[in-house]
């Protein structure tokens, strides 16, 4: 499967919550349906978060995964 | 020859930076001057407390000129540019002022733009005129739906829509219209307040309240004539008053000058405030990037390590004082009753503190203590 390119990424490590959601929905108010956001986060509750937005929102999670301490979430913008 | 340091900007950083240095440094090593385009400085904490009639623009205000310590020079003029790498600050009027050492604490400004029909639709206490004008819709509210909560993303003081929930409960019960009103809650998060213990706090304090948290509500747009506000997520509430944060942005000087980032934040280093690049500037208070809330409290310690190793530096030594991202909130919750909460930059789940008299008691003391102990820079 070929590598799915962000069209944004948003860089919130080191940031606490809400921090990295909030930063999400800043991104996802300028982003049109179709575009994909890279989230970058250190916080661990990001993940249960992202989840529940995700969920409400009617957005797509593409990929969560996690590497040295970071978490990188794609999300594909599906509904606006 | 003394050193100069110049101070963009009069609120609670400069001026608590301004005056704690000025105590320490001998005139013949340092310079201070402020530079400011407004001659009144407010306690905007106390905005809240004018949006209920509590308290009111002379009690909240003070001339800005009589702030300072001696060895401090106020300067009223609006600065146009800053130029780093000229060390040079360009004012309004065409004058230029250069300096050895500059702190940028120019705060956050006001973006009605990026949310339609916020000007004429919502009420808010971020201005003192508009908590007077809350006020008065406050007293003209015969009843009805209100809508309050977190308007536009990145705004001053992450618990004042909670504030402002708390105390309009409060506001309609003491008018007996409480029982023909709901207030409704809107928040962008999964839950009214982002930290989660606290949250616990006020979530079971809202339902104690009949206080309706409505989350995932990112405020997309007003219609005034319609009375309703519309969320990102495809939602739509009425309202008869809607009470909302509105959204900040850094200020206009910091935009012209192309020194922040697109919504005008300065990037700084967390710990010495330094801005990303100088060694002989630095930003402090809303003005900065750093994940930190946009308080006085913060700008406050910031301001402090800022001066810290200012004077050590004048001194000979090395820069030691460190900004651990330090914050301290009391939570106004009406009833007599305030929680609070602490946080830095490695511990941002302490507990909410269940809602005390003494807390508030502690908040309204702030009021007081804020124009001679914080001010002065003496804590």
């Amino acid at each position: 499967m070929s590598e799915i390119k962000p069209t944004v990424t948003v860089d919130a490590r080191g940031l606490t919550c809400p921090g990295p959601l909030t930063n999400l929905i800043k991104a996802y108010r300028k982003a049109n349906v179709g575009d994909v956001i890279e989230v970058l986060a250190t916080d661990p509750g990001f993940k249960p978060d992202l989840e529940a937005w995700a969920r409400r929102t009617g957005n797509e999670i593409i990929s969560v995964s996690e590497e040295g301490g970071t978490i990188r979430a794609l999300i594909r913008v599906s509904s606006k | 020859m003394p050193k100069k340091l110049l101070i963009v900007g009069g609120g609670d950083g400069g001026t608590i930076l301004a005056n704690r240095l000025a105590r320490r440094v001998k005139r013949d090593d340092l310079e201070i001057e402020v530079i400011d385009k407004e001659e009144t400085h407010f306690y905007q904490p106390g905005f809240l407390f004018v949006a209920f009639g509590e308290a009111d623009r002379r009690s909240i205000s003070k001339q800005r000129a009589r702030l300072y310590s001696p060895g401090v020079r106020f300067t009223r003029a609006e600065v146009r540019r800053i130029d780093l790498g000229r060390r040079e600050v360009e004012l309004k009027d065409g004058g230029r002022k250069s300096y050895d050492y500059l702190v940028i604490a120019t705060g956050s400004a006001l973006n009605y733009d990026d949310i339609p029909g916020f000007k004429e639709g919502a009420n808010h206490i971020w201005t003192l005129e508009d908590a007077e004008r809350l006020h008065q819709a406050l007293k003209n509210f015969k009843g009805g739906s209100v809508v309050i909560g977190v308007g536009g993303l990145t705004y001053k003081c992450p618990v004042a829509p909670l504030e402002i929930a708390f105390l309009t409960d409060e506001f309609l019960r003491s008018r007996g219209l409480r029982e023909k009103s709901e207030i409704k809650f809107v928040s962008p998060l999964e839950r009214p307040y982002g930290p989660r213990l606290l949250n616990r706090v006020i979530v079971e304090s809202m339902k104690e309240r009949g206080i309706e948290p409505v989350t995932f509500f990112t405020v997309d747009s007003i219609d005034p004539q319609r009375r309703e506000v519309h969320s990102l997520e495809g939602d739509s509430l009425k309202y008869d008053m809607l009470i909302l944060s509105p959204p900040h942005r850094g200020a206009e000087v910091i935009l012209n000058s192309g020194i922040g980032d697109d919504e005008g934040w300065i990037p700084v280093d967390r710990h010495y405030l330094r801005i990303r690049d100088y060694d002989d500037a630095f930003a402090i208070g809303d003005a900065t990037n750093l994940p930190v809330p946009k308080t006085g409290v913060i700008a406050h310690f910031e301001a402090s390590t800022v001066a810290d190793n200012l004077y050590y530096e004048l001194r000979g030594m090395e820069r030691r004082s460190m900004f651990d991202g330090q914050s301290f909130c009391i939570i106004e919750m009406g009833r007599e009753q305030a929680s609070a909460q602490v946080s830095n930059y490695y511990y941002t789940e302490a507990p909410g503190l269940i809602p005390t008299r003494v807390l508030h008691l502690a908040k309204l003391s702030m009021n007081t203590m804020y124009w001679t102990c914080i001010l002065g820079g003496y804590i």
